[in-house]
């Protein structure tokens, strides 16, 4: 842990928004992109001279640091995206067909709500949705009854964005599995954060983002498809492969990957990935765990101040959502900026259902979310100023 | 007549996957455009020796690869050459 927030800015732009994007970056994934864009950047898989080539490898030494951070063994089976929302909608509308039905949890995010909402009201699938309990985890009981005979998927929010939640993950894959239902995780927001092995949980699908917790640009994300899955394209275009043809050729991952790549974006997030594995991912979580707990202890003693998700930090990513009794959480994230130079989230968070459980629809929460380079003196700067924030009230 | 021999792809993953496997094992061979006179799915191709022909295809098949197809091209310069498509009984 060290002050890099104070370092990097100053004391009027504290970062506490790391759940919407990270920030600070590793210096590495600042230059990485515009080192790849004055050095290498030809179009990967087009033309087949050396800046091609370049472009190429890079694409393949990212595909395998993906891989290798979520534990799977096939690099072919990752799929660059835009960003999560991307690759669920990607992973949701290249797998449901017809008459299926979808099971997906409450803590959801609108990046699968959405897909989903167009589904069920064009009356191609059945929705429905698995209830959380107040702080955030999704029912099992309700789970277990939930499995029909066209049951396609369950879609699973590995950690809340609203209260940091962490979902079973590896009991509800089983339950699923037990049924003969594939999972499509949402890891947003624990990517990078909080160590996944696909492969021996058994995952079948995986979205990630790469501008959060892999410490990346905005831009990029994936999805990781198991083998044996087949998703059908929801765009075909140009690969550089197969050129006579006006079929988007089948094999993985091109069949997936329609149009020029972000090549130079890609660029950073390899950086990000590489000082993730240079500070180990278990390292990171150990940090994290320590930030939360210094927040949350710090903020749970401020009388009139309402948390939302679990006390113990070990059950949830870098997050704290709070209310102050009568006051506006817009209001109070308006004051902590413009007074105190201090970003944070407020308001629903894209993610109406979850809000409706904590019982904070419409009106929402503060959401502060620390990250790695938070400090201690971060935390104690922020929890003064909510402190003469409820003092207002 | 000089010859070369030609390993092409589905993929560019493919293709960049068989380099470095191929580099870590000190083969000899070179990433290339695909010539012309060659119908390949992926714009690279690997070119080597016709005596390693063999070797290559047998490592890149033990490491689960992706291979489209194998050509014999003669080595003319800039003219078109003759090519020959090589089959292989699996
Ligand atoms: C849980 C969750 N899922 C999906 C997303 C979407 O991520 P992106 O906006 O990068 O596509 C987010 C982030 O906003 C999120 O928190």
């Amino acid at each position: 842990m060290n002050d890099q927030c104070l370092k990097n800015g100053n004391n009027l732009n504290l970062y506490f928004d790391n759940a919407a994007t990270s920030w600070p970056k590793p210096e590495t994934v600042y230059k990485a992109p515009e080192a790849q864009m004055r050095q290498a950047c030809g179009n990967p898989g087009r033309s087949g001279h050396t800046r091609t080539l370049e472009t190429d490898r890079l694409l393949y030494t990212v595909r395998e640091a993906v891989a290798g951070l979520f534990n799977v063994k096939n690099p072919a089976r990752i799929v660059f995206t835009l960003n999560a929302t991307d690759a669920l909608n990607i992973a949701i509308k290249g797998i449901l067909k017809p008459g299926d039905h979808v099971l997906h949890t409450a803590i959801d995010h609108n990046s699968v709500l959405r897909p989903l909402g167009k589904l069920r009201r064009n009356g191609i699938v059945s929705v429905d949705t698995v209830p959380c309990d107040l702080e955030g985890c999704p029912d099992i009981d309700f789970l277990s009854t939930a499995f029909r005979a066209n049951t396609c998927l369950l879609i699973i929010n590995h950690a809340s964005n609203v209260t940091g939640t962490i979902a079973p993950l590896e009991e509800m894959v089983r339950m699923a599995h037990g049924h003969g239902v594939n999972v499509l995780v949402d890891a947003a927001q624990t990517a990078g954060s909080i160590a996944i092995d696909a492969e021996s949980i058994g995952i079948d699908m995986l979205a990630f983002t790469g501008h959060k917790g892999l410490l990346g640009p905005t831009g990029t994300g994936g999805l990781y498809v198991r083998e044996g899955i087949y998703l059908d394209s929801l765009r075909e275009g140009g690969t550089g492969s197969q050129s006579e043809m006006d079929i988007h050729p089948e094999s993985m991952p091109e069949r997936l990957e329609a149009g020029t790549l972000n090549s130079s974006g890609l660029a950073g997030l390899l950086e990000g990935i590489r000082f993730i594995e240079n500070t180990g991912i278990t390292n990171i979580r150990e940090d994290e765990i320590e930030i939360r707990k210094y927040l949350y202890n710090a903020i749970k003693d401020i009388d009139g101040i309402k948390l939302y998700g679990p006390e113990e930090s070990e059950k949830c990513s870098c997050l704290v959502s709070f209310t102050i009794d009568n006051a506006d959480s817009g209001e109070v994230g308006y004051i902590l900026e413009s007074s105190y130079g201090i970003l944070c989230r407020t308001g629903l968070h894209c993610a109406p259902l979850a809000h409706k459980a904590f019982n904070t629809f419409p009106a929402g929460t503060v959401r502060l979310s620390p990250g790695f380079f938070t400090g201690k003196t971060d935390i104690d700067y922020l929890v003064n100023a909510l402190q003469e924030i409820k003092s207002l009230t | 007549m000089a010859y070369s021999c030609y390993i092409t792809f589905p993929t560019t993953y493919f293709a960049i996957r068989a380099e470095s496997l191929l580099k870590k094992e000190a083969y000899s061979f070179k990433m290339v455009p695909v010539p012309r006179s060659i119908s390949s799915s992926c714009g690279t191709a690997l070119r080597c020796e016709c005596k390693d022909l063999s070797a290559l295809k047998e490592f890149l098949l033990q490491n689960e690869l992706e291979l489209e197809a194998y050509y014999k091209l003669e080595e003319i310069g800039l003219r078109v050459p003759n090519v020959e498509e090589l089959h292989f009984d699996e």
